[in-house]
This record gives structure tokens, sequence and C-alpha cells, in this order.
């Protein structure tokens, strides 16, 4: 097909507007058009309906509010704020504020953050503001503590920097502890696979080439109106990470569409529903909007490596994740969603009878959005320590088979804690400490292999001095033999060594 | 079904539990126990019904435990359900699941206590009671 980006070869944003007007558009939800279109082909379908409508409810973290609470008499020129004890950026006018749902309370932490803030202002909950403020001549006041409802406010827009990811990674956790990440609970040893994203529902995917979405796109968000008003944060379409940047008027939205959420040791955040019309403008559209579950793909990544790079484990549609199970490792694993399938198709629907009713009508985008947009990472460019920065590269090493009494008197005369056992190779295949040697005397054991542990928790010697100290905090040990990939043991890094690191940073 | 027992500083030392399995032959499973010298409580799965569950329950009265049943293992608060699915992979005995409409459901008889789902929710719809 030659036809331009956005060419509305089936039928204009006017035509559509129009039979909104007087009850005749034909709207269906995503999840409709997907099923239609595989009972009567594309061609067919495309040429009679003219909107899809979509919707995703989700955690979205990128989200928040501008406020503008009016000035107090005596004025102040808030320079910090905290609304229900939850801290606003306050780098902007005197009355200005921003309330991100990730910020947490000072006093609650992780139960109540930003999230909830916005939640409970749109329940029309009483908040109580507090700000302070260094004295000016033109704004006298230097502290203030008041109670605000939303109505009593100016403005309070929605303004969400990334929401509606057109998919999302999904996660699995190798290692034998409980992770609690963004992406939940994750059992020990590929326990379970949570995922994110509609899926086919999903905004982005039903236009995936950006030909209808872009700035001025009218959306229906948090259960109102609000408006596209450009590409998301880390917006990536090529790799169908498209994320979209947002806009809308508090005040008219539902508490039931924005809730306020926590992810169990790791913050808050906030779900937000947004819905968006797809009008079938051309082919290529319509193509787009019937997108099944079983065509959208996601990578299921181990959040068990405390890495930017995760590596994936496996691959796996929409269609597959929502089966509720998935084969790892020749292992049946549980699968389940963070967002809401049920609010997203509940969106969808919402959307589509507002259109039915003819009280919401489609915008012609000032702009589209880019379909390519380079993805890059964040450089450390300062010197930041590496194992191999800190640890003692001559370690003292012994064998499966050597004698305890050998090798308590090895370790008394180096003066070392842990010696790591190796093989023939020096292959890693266990550790023992000084109190292990110190037991094994007692007991009258005579072999090593008798008395070693054999899981052994390890470093490599690219990793960060940060990961590392927080490794040997959680586990509660205080050595780690630092092995290559082959798993043969090139040193070992210490509490003593970070404490040595310590003593010199301060002098 | 689960009983909450109640151990007394006199009888916190007799192995009342173990007595009362080898007696009856019920497999009763140790969902939690918290255990000092002044008395203890256990919450207990006892896999029996009928005739042998009340010879068990008989049994933790004759010894001074009291034994109540646990009658709400967790409790979901369908008004701040959002239907996410967040606590229902994390359940590590498939208690919990979601139907047709993504509905989460909790099968009680299956579920250990363990509390992982009351901390997995992210709008706090799951509590233990």
């Amino acid at each position: 097909m030659t036809e331009q980006v956005g060419a509305e070869t089936l039928r204009t944003y006017e035509q559509i507007n129009e039979k909104i007007k007087v009850g005749d558009a034909i709207v269906v939800t995503a999840d409709e058009f997907v099923a239609h279109v595989q009972d009567r082909g594309l061609d067919t379908v495309a040429r009679e309906v003219d909107v899809v409508t979509t919707g995703t409810f989700g955690a979205m973290c990128s989200s928040g509010a501008f406020l503008n609470f009016g000035h107090s008499e005596p004025p102040i020129k808030m320079f910090k704020c905290w609304l229900n004890d939850v801290p606003a950026y306050k780098g902007l006018a005197a009355v200005d504020a921003y309330i991100g749902a990730t910020a947490m309370s000072e006093s609650e932490g992780f139960d109540y953050g930003g999230g909830h803030v916005i939640e409970d202002l749109v329940s029309r909950k009483e908040v109580e503001l507090r700000a302070e403020a260094y004295g000016t001549d033109c704004y006298p006041r230097k502290a203030i503590e008041t109670t605000i409802v939303l109505d009593d406010l100016n403005q309070a827009v929605l303004v969400n920097p990334r929401n509606a990811y057109e998919h999302y990674n999904a996660a699995t956790n190798s290692t034998d502890r409980i992770l609690y990440t963004y992406m939940g609970t994750l059992l020990p040893d590929y326990g379970n696979v949570t995922y994110s994203g509609a899926g086919q529902l999903s905004p982005l995917y039903k236009d995936k080439n950006f030909e209808t979405i872009g700035i001025g796109t009218r959306i229906l968000l948090g259960g109102g109106i609000g408006y596209v008003i450009g590409e998301g944060t880390q917006h990536s379409p090529q790799n169908e990470f498209g994320t979209l940047m947002v806009r809308g008027d508090l005040k008219q939205m539902k508490p039931r569409y924005l809730r306020g959420a926590t992810y169990y040791r790791y913050g808050t955040s906030l779900y937000v529903g947004v819905g968006i019309p797809i009008p079938i403008i051309n082919l290529r559209v319509a193509e787009s909007a019937a997108l099944p579950d079983d065509q959208i793909f996601t990578n299921i990544l181990d959040y068990g490596v405390p890495s930017r790079s995760r590596p994936a484990v496996k691959k796996g549609s929409y269609a597959d994740l929502k089966l509720g199970k998935v084969v790892i490792n020749g292992r049946s694993i549980p699968t389940s969603p963070l967002s809401s399938f049920k609010y997203a198709k509940e969106i969808a629907e919402a959307l589509k009878a507002w259109m039915k009713e003819g009280l919401f009508f489609l915008s012609r985008p000032a702009e589209l959005l880019p379909n390519q947009r380079e993805f890059k990472p964040l450089e450390v460019r300062r010197h930041e320590l590496r194992v191999k920065d800190i640890m003692t590269a001559k370690v003292t090493t012994a064998k499966p088979n050597d004698d305890v009494r050998t090798i308590a008197s090895l370790i008394v005369r180096n003066g070392v804690d842990h010696v790591p056992i190796v093989d023939d190779d020096n292959r890693l295949v266990g550790i023992v400490t000084s109190w292990d040697l110190a037991k094994a005397l007692a007991q009258g054991k005579s072999k090593l292999e008798e008395v070693m542990t054999t899981k052994v928790i390890t470093a490599q010697e690219n990793e960060s001095g940060d990961v590392v100290a927080r490794r040997l905090a959680q586990r509660n040990i205080s050595g780690m033999p630092v092995v290559d990939d082959a798993r043969k043991v090139i040193g070992i890094v210490t509490t003593d060594d970070l404490a040595k690191l310590l003593r010199k940073w301060k002098e | 079904m689960k009983l909450r027992l109640l151990y007394t500083r006199s009888n916190v030392s007799n192995p009342v539990l173990s007595d009362i399995v080898l007696k009856t032959g019920v497999p009763i499973n140790i969902l939690e126990a918290k255990v000092s010298l002044n008395g203890g409580e256990m919450v207990v799965d006892v896999p029996a019904t009928g005739v042998k569950l009340d010879e068990v329950r008989e049994l933790f009265e004759k010894a001074s435990v009291s034994a109540k049943e646990i009658k709400a293992v967790i409790e979901i608060d369908y008004e701040r359900c959002i239907s996410c699915g967040a606590c229902v992979s994390p359940c590590p005995v498939q208690a919990i699941t979601q139907k047709t409409e993504w509905d989460v459901e909790l099968d009680e008889g299956r579920c250990i206590r363990c509390l992982i789902c009351v901390n997995a929710c992210p709008v706090r719809a799951i509590r233990s009671p």
C-alpha cells in the first residue's frame, strides 16, 4: 500500500462525527472487532465499522497531578508542601504543586503515597495540606496547615508523562528467595509468572503504526475526558513499547478508574484507566485493530538478575499468558496479570456507550506521534567500584577430600575466615568457614566434604560493589567467592574488604 | 476445617497435638505456631469431617486446649478489589483463581494462611481476620 500515514481513505473524522451526532456510528470494542474480523474477514468488517474502542487499566507509575491551591491571607510562596504527609513537587510558582504517584508518605511510607492522594481527592475526601516557606516581602507567610477538597482547587489536572505502555515484559524469578518487585510478588525457582498490559484491548496495539493517535487525540482518562499531549517518556514504538503522555481534568474523573496502589516492598503507584477510540480510517489501521491476543507477544524476563538487561526465559503470546499456565524448563508454571482485564474491557465498553449516545466525539490529532524512537540507556561515567576493585585475588582454597585439621591450621596461618572448596580445575564446589571447621573438629569429622556448604552464594567480578554489599546483607553472610563464567574461583569478597574500603573512604 | 488452638502455661509442654494425631490417625497440619513458656497459639488444618472431626475436637477439649474454628482464613473486600490478578499466581497452593470474567475467587479449603496474597494485593483488598 502506498497510502500516506494517517490517510483517511475509508472514512474521515468529520464523517464519523456526523454519524455519532445522529446516532448512526458503528462502534465496537477491540475484543468484538477481533472476533468479527476472524468471522467475516478484514475487508468486509473494515468497511462497516467506524470506530474500535480500546481500554487498559494498570499501575502507571509515571502519573501525577498539577494542583493550584489558590492564595491564602496573608499569602505564602510554598517552598515545601505535603498532602496527607506525602511530599509534592514545589519547584513551581507560589501555590502550584505536582503530586506524583510514587511519592510516599513521610509517616506511613509504603502504605500511602501520591497515588492514594489522587484517589482520595477524586473521591472528594478531605486532604490535609501542609506547607513551609522562607517568607518574602511579597509572600510574608512562612507556614500553613489546612485541609482541601478537590472542588476547592482552581485547577487539578492529571498530567501523566508515561501511560498506556503498548505491552510490557512478563516476569519470573530464578533465585531461591521471594522477590517483591514492581511486577508483583515473584515466588522462588520460577514459582510463578506475572504480566501486565491489556493484550488485544491495548490502545497502542490497535494503532501500532501511529496513524490516528497523536497530540490532541481525545480519550477516556480516569473515567473522564482526557487528551493525548504527546509521546510518553521511553516511547519505543519500533519495539512495540509505545507510550503516551496524557492530561485530563481531575474534577471530571471517577475514583473507580484512578486507584492508589502499593507494590509490597517496592513502592506506591496509581492504577489509571485509559480508553482510546481508534477510527478505522484506512485498511492498515483496520489490520492493526484486528490483531488478536495470539499475535501479540511478550518476553518472560528473569527478575532474579539484578541488571538493566534481564535475560528472557521464554517468549509467549497474551493468549498463552491468559490461559493461566506456561511451561518453563518442562514445568507448568502459574501465570496471572497485574493489570485488570475486567476494568480494561469495562473502559472499552464505556467509551463505546458514550459514542453511541452522542456524548463523545473524535478529534483529528494536530500532529501524529513518531513511530521510530531511539531508547537510550544511562551510562555511568563516574568511576564506580566493582567487585574486582574490592575483592582479594589471592584466595586460600582447598579440595573436598582435604583433612579438616590441615585446613584448620591453614586458616589460622593465613588469617582468613572463608575457604572456597574447588575441584581439580579450580571450579567451585563448596565453601567452609572458620566456624564450620571449629564445629567439625568438635564433632570429630575428618574430611572437608562432610562439613562444607555446597550451595554457595557467589559474586562476579563485574558486578557493582553496591549490589554485592546488598547480597551479603540479605543472605546474612560475611563473604562470597568471586567466580568467572565457568565457576572458576578468581577471588573472594568479604565484609572485611568492605569495612577496609569504608575506612579508606572516611580518611 | 481450620482450628485456632490456644495452649496455656500448664499444657504448653505436653505433646497434645502428636497424641491426637496418633490416637485418631488424622494427619493434622500445622499452619502457624507461636509457642513460649507462658502458652502458645497454633493454627492447624484438620482434614476430617463428621465423627472423626468431633473426636479430634473433643480430645483437644480433654487436654484443656481451646480449639475454635476459623471460619474465614482470609477476606477479600470486593468493593476494593479491581480483579487484577496480582494475588493469583503468587498463591503457592492455587487457592486463588480467576474465572472467565477475571473475578478473583478464593477456595478456603486449599488456603494455608501463608498470607502472601495479603501483601501481593496492590489495593489492600485482602485481609486476614
